[in-house]
């Protein structure tokens, strides 16, 4: 309402143009943070606020990655503020990982694949979608926008604000949870 | 089989790396040769490849709900809508499409000459996704597709089966562009739609190989024989990428 009409159009076309073509990404990538339908909605209708207001800052380069950021960040604080969920510091994370994976878990005991890769690939809907609820976020973040989105190690590093190599460790431990969960059978 | 504490645990990292077609080519050679002697590291290859699979084939999209990109819309002001009746769902997608159809506008002349085609091709593609169905045939056979387009085009366009390369076809459609009727195939990747335009080599005709963003989609052009193509989508740039790899190196039908 209050800066001049002219910019106000400009914003909204350049809204359009950068922000509506991934609204249905950034629609699922909050979907997937928050596990939560309305929250999705809402995290994406703060999410576009945002992307609006800081639309002259849009570089021009990658726009789903834009727009990704800053959904993601949206969703981050949205989960701090709803305490849905208990947002664990990734440090945290990878002192336990690290006290407990490594060596033998990180594994299979000397077992051959077949058995557990046919579990896997005979695992439904519903138990992969519940595995990958249950990863801790930093990883969840990563493997959506890794395999259900389809971004690459660079783009996700964007998004995540993290070093590739950072993008690189987290994927292989998110997916060698989602193995030992879904790899399991029970 | 020996115990897998001979794996290096860093070799576990960049297998997946690997799978994602992520390493550099020299680092990839070193992984494949590693893994062709330890058979711990093949068979969490192994499962890391199935994995990735039942990822894509199984978890159910989350697609965006039509009320959420309404009040979006509305947010922002893309659409000056006071409240509605029901039907505003429906009149909000004519609304985006007026909307962008402006922009659009505006933009088409901004731009260099040579891409002008891009731009079309990017317009024929949201135009198609405004469309109640993105295609005029609905189709993922190749040999009901290609006959479709014989009779109403001068020339058919070479339809390839990229079901292997995870890019199942969904259909064909006619665009206008540049005031000629242009062939559109339409392939999908997940929930996302990747339409390629084949138009004879003239003027229009991008260099070797080209690479644009228009309006937050990604573009890939480049020529084959006497036809240019032109590839658009919401995809990353490279995925879209991979699939004009995948497209161009497809044998003929």
């Amino acid at each position: 309402m209050n800066g001049d009409r002219v910019s106000d159009e400009d914003d909204r076309r350049r809204f359009a143009d950068v922000v509506m073509p991934h609204l249905g990404d950034a629609y699922a990538l909050a979907h997937w943070l928050t596990g939560d339908a309305a929250d999705a909605d809402d995290v994406v209708q703060e999410a576009s606020l945002r992307a609006f207001r800081a639309i002259g800052a849009y570089g021009g380069r990658n726009a789903r990655a834009w727009t990704l950021t800053i959904v993601r960040n949206t969703a981050l604080s949205w989960l701090t503020k709803q305490r849905r969920r208990t947002v664990v510091p990734v440090e945290d994370l990878e002192a336990v990982e690290r006290a407990q994976a490594l060596p033998g878990r990180n594994g299979v005991q000397a077992s051959p694949a077949t058995p557990e890769t046919e579990l896997i690939a005979k695992a439904d809907a519903a138990r992969l979608e519940a595995a990958i609820a249950e990863l801790p976020l930093p990883f969840r973040e990563t493997l959506v926008l890794r395999d259900l989105q389809g971004l690459d190690y660079r783009e996700i590093a964007e998004v995540t604000e993290v070093p590739v190599g950072t993008v690189m460790s987290r994927l292989a431990r998110a997916r060698r949870r989602l193995i030992d969960t879904i790899g399991r059978g029970e | 089989m020996t115990t897998n504490d001979n794996t290096a645990p860093d070799d576990r990292l960049l297998l997946h790396a690997l799978v994602d077609g992520e390493l550099d080519p020299a680092s990839a050679l070193g992984l494949e040769r590693r893994i062709s002697t330890d058979p711990a590291l093949a068979a969490e290859r192994s499962r890391a490849e199935a994995l990735r699979r039942v990822l894509r084939d199984k978890v159910t999209p989350r697609p965006l709900p039509a009320h959420v990109r309404l009040r979006v819309e509305r947010t922002i002001g893309l659409r000056r809508a006071r409240a509605r009746p029901s039907w505003a769902a429906l009149a909000a997608s004519i609304a985006v499409a007026l909307m962008v159809g402006s922009a659009t506008t505006y933009l088409a002349f901004a731009p260099a000459r040579g891409d002008r085609t891009a731009e079309a091709v990017a317009d024929g593609h949201l135009r198609a996704l405004i469309a109640t169905q993105p295609f005029d045939i609905a189709s993922s056979d190749r040999h009901t597709v290609k006959p479709w387009f014989n009779g109403r085009i001068p020339q058919a366009p070479r339809v390839v089966d990229l079901t292997q390369a995870d890019f199942p076809l969904v259909g064909g459609r006619i665009d206008v562009i540049g005031g000629e009727t242009v062939p559109t195939l339409v392939y999908r990747r997940r929930q996302h739609l990747i339409s390629v335009s084949a138009m004879a080599d003239g003027k229009a005709a991008p260099p070797q190989i080209a690479r644009r963003a228009v309006r937050g989609y990604n573009l890939v052009g480049w020529r084959d024989g006497g036809t240019a193509y032109w590839a658009v989508s919401d995809l990353g740039a490279g995925e879209l990428e991979s699939f004009v790899q995948a497209f161009r190196g497809a044998p003929a039908e």
